[in-house]
C-alpha cells in the first residue's frame, strides 16, 4: 500500500517515529508528504493489523528481534521457552513490569517503532524509568 | 495524478524488501537439502507420525541424512517418537536454532520443543481472543519460519510430517516449490479412504506430485506366529490408487512393537528390519526413492 499527496503528486513517507499502536491492535500509522509536510494517519481495525501481520515484518526495517531466528513465533507463542523470549526491551533504561507488558502487547511488526517512540520521549524528558504513566504521557504527545 | 507504478519506493514503509530477504533466507535453508518430501493423509490416526518416522529410520540405514519438520503444529508427535524431550533447552544463534537430535542423529523441529512444557498447547497471544484469522496467519508465520531458521545443514532427505487434513498443502506448495511430491497414507477402511481420496483430488488440481498411495495397518502380524490376518474391513486399497491413477507403493502390516518401540524414543525399524513389517517399510522406502530418481532424470 502507498500513500499519495494530492496537491504535491508526491509519494508520502512512512513515519518510524510517532507511532503508537493501541494495545487492542487498532494500529495507527502516520505518514508524511516530504515536499509540503501535510500528514496523515492510516488507522486500521484488528482484523486489517492482523491482515499486515501476516507478512511477519516490521513497518520500518527489520530491528535487531526481527532478525533473529524465530522473531515471529517468539513473541508471539503463548508461554513460549524462555530462550525464545523477545519481549523485553532491551536499553539501559528501567521498565515496570506494566510498562513490559504493554509494549509486549503491540503487535510484533510496529513493536520496534512503539519502542523507539517510548524510548526517544524518555531520554528527551531526561526520565529513568519508563512506566505505565509516561507511556501514557507518549500517547497524548503523539496524538494517536 | 501519479498511479501506484508510478511510486518507485514503498515510502519507507521496508515492507517489500523484507519479504524478499525472508524468501531468499528460506531458500538458502532449503537449497542445503537435496530431497523434501511431505507425508500425509486426509484423515488423522492412520499412523503418518509413525510412518514418518521409521521411514526416516530406513533412510538413515541405507547411509541417508535425514531431518523431519513436525508440520503438525497444534498436534506434534515427532519429538516424542524420536526420543527429543521437552525439557531440552534450545540453542539459538544468529545462524538459526539448532535442530533437534533424534533417535539415529535425526534431525527435527517441532512446536512441542519450543513450548515451556510438555502439556502447553500451542496458542497464539495470552489474552485467549485471538481470532480465527489470526490463528491462521501465525501458523502459517511459524511455518516459514521453522523451515527457514532451524539450521538443518546438508540433508538427503527433509520429511514433512504433515498434520491430519490436506489444507496445510498449501502453505507447504508455497514455501517449497520444488517439493518431491507427497506420500498419501491410508488405513483400509472406506471412511479412511474416502477423506484420503479428497486429498489425492487436491494435490491433483493443485499440482502437487503424488509419489504413491501407502496402506498403514494393511493387515495384522500375530507376534507368536507371524502370520497375518485382516485388522479392518473395507474395499481394497489397490482399486482406490486404480480410480484415482496413484500407485499404490506399500502395504504396512500393523505390528505391535512399532508403536512400542517408538514410544520408548526407540524405532520399530531399526531393530525389526527384518520382519514381515519392517521389510514392508523398506519396500515402500525403496519405490520413494525410485519415484525421486525417475523424477531427477
Amino acid at each position: 500500500m502507498k500513500f499519495l499527496c494530492i496537491p504535491c503528486d508526491e509519494q508520502m513517507e512512512t513515519q518510524t517515529d510517532g507511532i503508537m499502536p493501541d494495545e487492542s491492535k487498532n494500529l495507527a500509522m502516520k505518514f508524511k508528504c516530504k515536499k509540503c509536510g501535510h500528514m496523515i494517519a492510516m488507522l486500521t481495525n484488528k482484523f486489517e493489523t492482523e491482515f499486515v501481520s501476516k507478512l511477519g515484518v516490521e513497518m520500518g526495517g527489520a530491528s535487531a528481534d526481527g532478525k533473529a531466528p524465530l522473531s515471529v513465533v517468539g513473541s508471539q507463542l503463548s508461554q513460549a521457552k524462555k530462550e525464545l523470549d523477545r519481549g523485553k526491551p532491551e536499553d539501559n533504561l528501567v521498565w515496570t513490569e506494566e510498562a513490559q507488558e504493554r509494549i509486549k502487547r503491540v503487535p510484533f511488526f510496529v513493536r520496534n517503532m512503539a519502542k523507539k517512540t517510548v524510548i526517544n520521549f524518555a531520554l528527551e524528558k531526561g526520565a529513568t524509568l519508563i512506566d505505565g504513566k509516561l507511556m501514557d504521557e507518549v500517547r497524548e504527545k503523539v496524538g494517536m | 495524478m501519479k498511479t501506484y507504478e508510478d511510486l518507485a519506493g514503498d515510502g519507507g514503509s521496508n515492507i517489500i524488501s523484507q519479504v524478499v530477504s525472508q524468501r531468499e533466507k528460506l531458500r538458502s535453508r532449503l537449497d542445503k537439502i537435496k530431497n523434501k518430501v511431505a507425508l500425509m493423509s486426509g484423515k488423522g490416526g492412520v499412523g503418518k507420525s509413525s510412518i514418518t518416522a521409521n521411514f526416516a529410520a530406513c533412510l538413515v540405514d541405507q547411509g541417508y541424512t535425514v531431518g523431519i519438520l513436525d508440520a503438525d503444529l497444534n498436534g506434534p508427535s515427532i519429538g516424542h517418537l524420536l526420543g527429543v524431550g521437552n525439557d531440552q533447552k534450545l540453542q539459538i544463534d544468529e545462524d538459526g536454532i539448532q535442530p533437534g537430535q533424534g533417535t539415529l542423529g535425526i534431525k527435527i523441529m517441532s512446536m512441542d520443543m519450543l513450548v515451556s512444557n510438555p502439556d502447553t498447547p500451542v496458542m497464539w497471544t495470552e489474552e485467549g481472543g485471538a481470532t480465527a484469522v489470526w490463528v491462521s496467519t501465525m501458523e502459517s508465520t511459524a511455518l516459514r519460519e521453522l523451515l527457514a531458521d532451524t539450521n538443518w545443514g546438508e540433508l538427503d532427505f527433509l520429511l514433512i510430517d504433515m498434520p491430519p487434513g490436506s489444507d496445510r498443502m498449501d502453505n507447504i506448495r508455497d514455501l517449497i516449490p520444488e517439493l518431491a511430491g507427497a506420500v498419501e497414507i491410508t488405513i483400509p477402511s472406506p471412511l479412511s479412504q474416502h477423506i484420503v481420496a479428497k486429498s489425492i483430488t487436491k494435490n491433483n488440481t493443485m499440482g502437487v506430485p503424488i509419489i504413491g498411495l501407502i496402506e498403514n495397518m494393511a493387515t495384522y502380524v500375530c507376534p507368536h506366529c507371524d502370520q497375518e490376518g485382516k485388522l479392518f474391513e473395507g474395499q481394497d486399497v489397490s482399486e482406490l490408487a486404480d480410480r484415482k491413477g496413484v500407485p499404490l507403493i506399500g502395504k504396512i502390516p500393523f505390528d505391535t512393537r512399532v508403536s512400542r518401540k517408538t514410544d520408548s524414543g526407540n524405532l520399530f525399524y531399526t531393530e525389526n528390519k527384518d520382519s514381515i513389517t519392517g521389510k514392508a517399510i523398506a519396500e515402500a522406502v525403496e519405490n520413494i526413492l525410485n519415484f525421486i530418481e525417475k523424477k531427477s532424470k
